[in-house]
């Protein structure tokens, strides 16, 4: 077994721990809370730690996969030839900091989960089948086995918020799931058809990427399907206008949830388009991005402005991800290294800020149970810790240099600069309204007189400290050295077909 | 230490901001001892530096070349897109450096007295030293993206600063206004940047420069592109129409406003304009907007000054003024003049701020003239400080303000012809004039109030001590103008013979010049004086009387404020209602929902085609055999 072989299986590892946690869940009595509780903790730091060594083992100067496990699992049978389906895993430039970021959220998640004290155990089982789905979606090389993690960390969403969750929870929940599950079927017409028109009998997703590249779709074969790609995605990503789930499924989710479903389900979106639409339909892409900068620039300003007025925070911070998302479909649209580059990069530190953010909104929801932003005031009093927390993590969102935010979107701006200098300007102008909504929490819920009501409230605890602490590291870190994100990011992305210089 | 090193100067500052930050409350005496070392051997290296820096000058031929040492590495690398981050000591930086350094120790020092006693103490000194590393950053980058991190730096720690009496609602507000309106700007800083990255395809100052002044920057664009930047500098030094963030700022305790205005935040601007004058002067109509925003800036303020009470807000308006004229002066290509300026404002700034604070403290926190007066006799050291300030920003010879005023007038000659130097005479007069009201009305005449006079005190020496140094440098400072100062003090020569863009201009006393700037000054002083002094003020509250509208008008600084609100709440607020509006019943209640209710609607109607009646699925087998029957034959023709 070589080195690159041992690695492939490290990389299954970080689906399999989370797929054994939740098989030991299954068989643990569901009174005993507390061993279902240190099982997550366990599962979520060998996750990290698995995420953290994919990283960092991830060989910089050799740009293609990385890491492979391949087990053939159907073939030569019906319409399927060699290769048919197999269980393919690898890590390229891309993936691994996503990969990263997942490890983050899910340790910080698993942590935030702590105090659920109502079912406990099969929580952190739907928690765990969520996570293996993430990681399956990210290292899958088969798009067979890609589609069916992306459905996996779909699924338990429903039941996570619909039975955890708070106010409207049964909507949030249905329609989250709904329009992720309408966007998901688009994208199943579309790989079969894929599949179909290359003719390999394969759903090798490096074969299907050969064949797009070397122009076996038709132009016009492209063109049709491109959209369904993005568009598929585009609910993922919150994608103008597919993006009502984002506010309202945020608003019911439990804190856990929110944290993940906008630090890494949002991403499926960004990461599909990507992989499937830029890698497998490169004409598609040349012909559609236009339009997709256009949305994405709608996104980032539509979403900043609907933020700097809304009264519930969660409501905020789920516009403010529309804006966030839309500088990362700005980001591809710009089809240029800089600005693809700058979008993986966004979605990394948009990843790990919003899951900040859940987290410190609902330490203080949890408290408050309300949501209502006029009723607060002067609460840095009583949570000195919690409002440094939740400052660095407006910062982010604001866009200040230093941290994580403003050197992804930095790359974004002059990515696409590059090619569309006006909507550029546009996407620096809603980091200004950023500001505006963010300040204007900061004024409202933790500075000025301090509000009697709130003579109870505790500051953060300790274990949601040390969830919050490890997700600021993320975000100080790499706003001060990006340059281990840029060096396996940026080359991955140079391969990528139809960029323009 | 060799000028090659100069980031220690911005590290020592930066890692006591880290130390303090975290740990600051547990440190003995929470830390302040730490700030004072940190800035304090900052100042002493800089002389090193500095040291190394002329003595590297010595050794080129023509002594009048221009010289820097340089020293950058990368930071990322996104293709052909290098990021690189670097130090550029040139006389320019080195001045500014010393400006920083020399007034952040004193204002660290006087700290210690003011902040005596206040809640988070530690926290006051540890974004102190953070103010003061970005600062740091800011004026030894060699490159627009570290100096753009610097400059959000400097905007977070001023953030930070300005509400750092959180607990009070106008604090908090006006922290938010700071920020977000200097944001306003730094969004067209951004945009220049980037800009003249795609032009250039670098970051790197000098490479832009050369760029631009090679002609390889077509000169639309490049106007296009400084003009952003200029956005950039007006919204950190609060130029008109930025200025509205200044006055509100005073919410800060004393020290801070010192460090903003003649240090760390509002002169930054200045640096950043001076720094790109020569991609400035490739566009002449780029220097006449500069020129223009500055002559405007520094009128409006002399009028908003002269009907403000508040002693510190009085100085902030003075300050936004004496911007306008540095910019003035770079307007027509005079970045050794407006430094100049920039410099010994710095000093006399800080020290009349570090007096207004003396004066706050000493009558337990009044800092309006309406209630001081008649002071000196209580607080005779703070008065002939504050004395002593006030004539270098009144510009009264021999003090500093003076001579870098001159050299401002001397400046504006040779540009633009006769009107921009008469109309700087007019705000030199109202400076004059205000200061000299301010000096009178707070220190001179009678008591307003007997109360707060008789508890006035004068402030211990922690707090004297700078005020004293502070006083020293302004009265001396700006002798370095003069050739023989500059080379006793090891310069190639006199200040303008040290900063300089083109050629090094040798200081020549122009008596005319001199006597014409000195009978304005006294103009402005003596009339202050015959109506505040000479128990006149009677004519200034029957012209407010006269004019009410003009008044008010000044009172509300024009009303800009009223206006941006307005804005604000009826303009980008309202059309965040709509969008809200818009998503929530539109793209969501009949987009989203329509979709569901539309499905849901459907299948209770449909439910009643399901009878579970078999003749009637037969019938509709039967039918559907037909209808594709028919269907066929159609296609098939």
């Amino acid at each position: 077994m070589s080195f690159d072989d041992a690695q492939g299986y490290l990389v299954l590892s970080t689906i399999a721990i989370p797929l054994l946690a939740a098989l030991i869940l299954v068989l643990l009595p569901g009174e005993r809370k507390m061993e279902s509780r240190y099982l997550s903790l366990i599962a979520g730091a060998l996750v990290l730690g698995l995420s953290i060594y994919i990283f960092a083992a991830y060989q910089v100067d050799s740009s293609t996969f990385q890491m492979h496990l391949r087990w053939v699992w159907v073939e030569n049978t019906a319409f399927l030839g060699k290769n048919g389906i197999t269980f393919y895993l690898g890590v390229d430039g891309i993936s691994a900091p996503l990969g990263l970021l997942n490890g983050i959220v899910a340790f910080s998640g698993a942590l935030v989960a702590w105090k659920i004290d109502y079912r406990p155990k099969q929580f952190f089982i739907l928690y765990w089948i969520f996570i293996a789905g993430v990681f399956g979606t990210f290292f899958s090389l088969d798009l067979f086995f890609w589609f069916l993690f992306y459905e996996l960390a779909t699924m338990p969403l429903y039941l996570l918020i619909g039975v955890w969750g708070s106010v409207r929870k049964e909507y949030g929940a249905i329609k989250l799931v709904m329009m992720l599950f309408g966007g998901s079927s688009l994208l199943w017409i579309a790989i079969f058809a894929v599949v179909h028109d290359a003719g390999l009998g394969t759903f090798d997703l490096t074969a299907l990427w050969n064949a797009g590249q070397s122009g076996v779709f038709s132009p016009t074969f492209q063109k049709v399907f491109f959209p369904m790609f993005v568009i598929g995605c585009g609910f993922h990503a919150a994608l103008w206008p597919f993006h009502t789930w984002s506010p309202d499924g945020h608003g019911s989710a439990p804190t856990t949830v929110s944290m993940l479903a906008a630090g890494v389900l949002m991403k499926f979106g960004g990461f599909g388009i990507i992989r499937l639409g830029i890698q497998l339909l490169p004409a598609g892409a040349a012909f559609w991005m236009p339009g997709l900068m256009v949305l994405g620039v709608i996104g980032a300003v539509y979403g900043a402005v609907a933020a700097l007025t809304q009264k519930d925070y969660k409501l905020l911070s789920g516009y403010s991800s529309i804006s966030h998302m839309g500088y990362v479909m700005m980001g591809l649209a710009a089809m240029n290294q800089i600005g693809i580059t700058g979008s993986v990069m966004q979605m990394f530190s948009h990843g790990v800020m919003t899951a900040l953010f859940f987290l410190l909104i609902g330490t203080l929801y949890d408290q408050a149970h309300t949501r209502n932003l006029p009723e607060f005031g002067g609460i840095a009093r009583k949570m000195p810790i919690w409002a440094i927390f939740f400052t660095i993590a407006g910062f982010t969102g604001v866009g200040l240099p230093g941290l994580s935010g403003f050197i992804a979107e930095f790359h974004i701006f002059v990515g696409v600069f590059r090619s569309y200098p006006i909507f550029g300007a546009l996407a620096i102008l809603a980091a200004a309204f950023a500001a505006g909504y963010i300040f204007r929490m900061f004024a409202t819920v933790f500075y000025g007189p301090f509000n009697p009501r709130w003579e109870k409230l505790k500051d953060i605890s300790p274990v949601e400290g040390v969830a919050a602490t490890l997700l600021v590291l993320a975000i100080i870190a790499m706003g001060v050295y990006w340059s281990p994100f840029t060096d396996r990011i940026g080359p991955t992305v140079a391969l990528l077909p139809g960029l323009t210089h | 230490m060799g000028a090659d090193q100069a980031w220690i100067l911005v590290a020592l500052p930066a890692a006591a901001f880290v130390v303090l930050a975290l740990c600051g409350r547990w440190l003995p005496r929470q830390g302040d001892v730490l700030a004072v070392l940190a800035i304090g051997a900052s100042l002493v290296l800089y002389f090193f530096v500095l040291h190394d820096f002329l003595h590297q000058r010595d050794g080129l031929v023509n002594s009048h070349e221009y010289w820097s040492i340089a020293m950058h590495h990368t930071w990322s690398n996104v293709g052909n897109f290098n990021l690189n981050f670097g130090t550029y000591v040139d006389p320019l930086s080195a001045v500014m450096v010393g400006v920083v350094t020399i007034a952040g120790t004193l204002i660290t020092i006087f700290s210690i007295g003011y902040m005596k006693g206040e809640v988070r103490y530690w926290w006051f000194f540890a974004v102190l030293m953070g103010f003061i590393a970005a600062k740091l950053m800011l004026v030894l980058s060699d490159n627009l993206l570290l100096l753009y991190f610097a400059w959000e730096g400097v905007g977070v720690c001023s953030f930070l600063l300005i509400g750092f009496y959180w607990e009070k609602r106008s604090a908090a507000e006006a922290a938010k206004k700071a920020f977000i309106t200097t944001r306003i700007g730094d969004v067209g800083l951004l945009i220049g940047i980037i800009l003249l990255w795609k032009a250039t395809g670098t970051f790197n100052i000098q490479d832009i420069l050369t760029a631009a002044t090679t002609g390889q920057i077509g000169h639309v664009y490049l106007f296009v592109s400084l003009m952003f930047i200029f956005l950039g500098a007006m919204g950190k030094s609060a130029l008109f129409p930025f200025h509205v963030w200044l006055p509100d700022a005073m919410e800060g305790p004393t020290p801070v406003s010192a460090l903003i205005h003649a240090a760390t935040m509002v002169v930054a601007g200045v640096y950043l304009i001076a720094r790109l004058l020569p991609a400035f002067e490739v566009v002449p109509a780029s220097l006449l907007v500069v020129t223009i925003v500055g002559l405007v800036t520094a009128i409006l303020t002399g009028f908003m000054a002269l009907a403000t009470t508040d002693i510190k807000k009085v100085l902030a308006y003075s300050t936004i003024g004496q911007l306008g004229f540095m910019y003035i002066a770079l307007g027509c290509s005079h970045p050794d003049a407006a430094i100049m300026h920039l410099m010994t404002h710095a000093f006399f700034k800080s020290l009349l701020f570090l007096a207004a604070g003396s004066v706050i403290i000493g009558t337990h926190h009044n800092q309006d003239m309406k209630q001081l007066g008649g002071l000196w006799r209580k607080m005779p050291i703070t008065a002939v400080t504050f004395l002593i300030g006030s004539l270098a920003l009144a510009a009264v010879p021999p003090f500093s303000g003076f001579w870098s005023k001159d050299e401002i007038f001397h400046g504006t000659t040779a540009w633009n012809g006769g009107w921009v130097t008469f109309l700087l005479g007019f705000a030199a007069v109202l400076t004059a004039l205000y200061t000299t009201r301010l000096f009178v009305r707070t220190f001179l005449g009678k008591p307003q109030d007997q109360a707060v006079y008789d508890n006035a005190h004068e402030t211990g020496p922690v707090m004297v001590l700078p005020l004293i140094i502070l006083a020293l440098i302004t009265c001396v400072a700006g002798f370095t103008v003069f050739n023989g100062v500059g080379r006793a003090m090891g310069f190639p020569g006199g200040f303008t013979e040290f900063v300089f863009l083109h050629e090094p201009e040798r200081f020549v006393m122009n008596w005319s010049w001199a006597a014409a700037s000195a009978v304005i000054a006294f103009g402005g002083v003596f009339l202050a004086g015959w109506i505040y002094w000479g128990n006149r003020i009677t004519i200034s509250t029957r012209l407010a009387d006269w004019q009410p509208g003009v008044y008010n008008m000044l009172v509300n600084k024009f009303y800009f404020d009223d206006l941006y609100q307005a804005g604000i709440d009826r303009g980008l607020l309202g059309f965040s209602y709509v969008v809200s509006w818009f998503d929530r019943y539109v793209v969501n209640d009949t987009g989203v929902d329509g979709v569901a209710d539309t499905t849901r609607y459907s299948g209770s109607i449909l439910k009643y085609v399901q009878t579970g009646k078999v003749p009637a699925y037969a019938l509709g087998i039967a039918l559907g055999a037909v209808g594709l029957a028919i269907a066929g034959l159609v296609v098939r023709g």
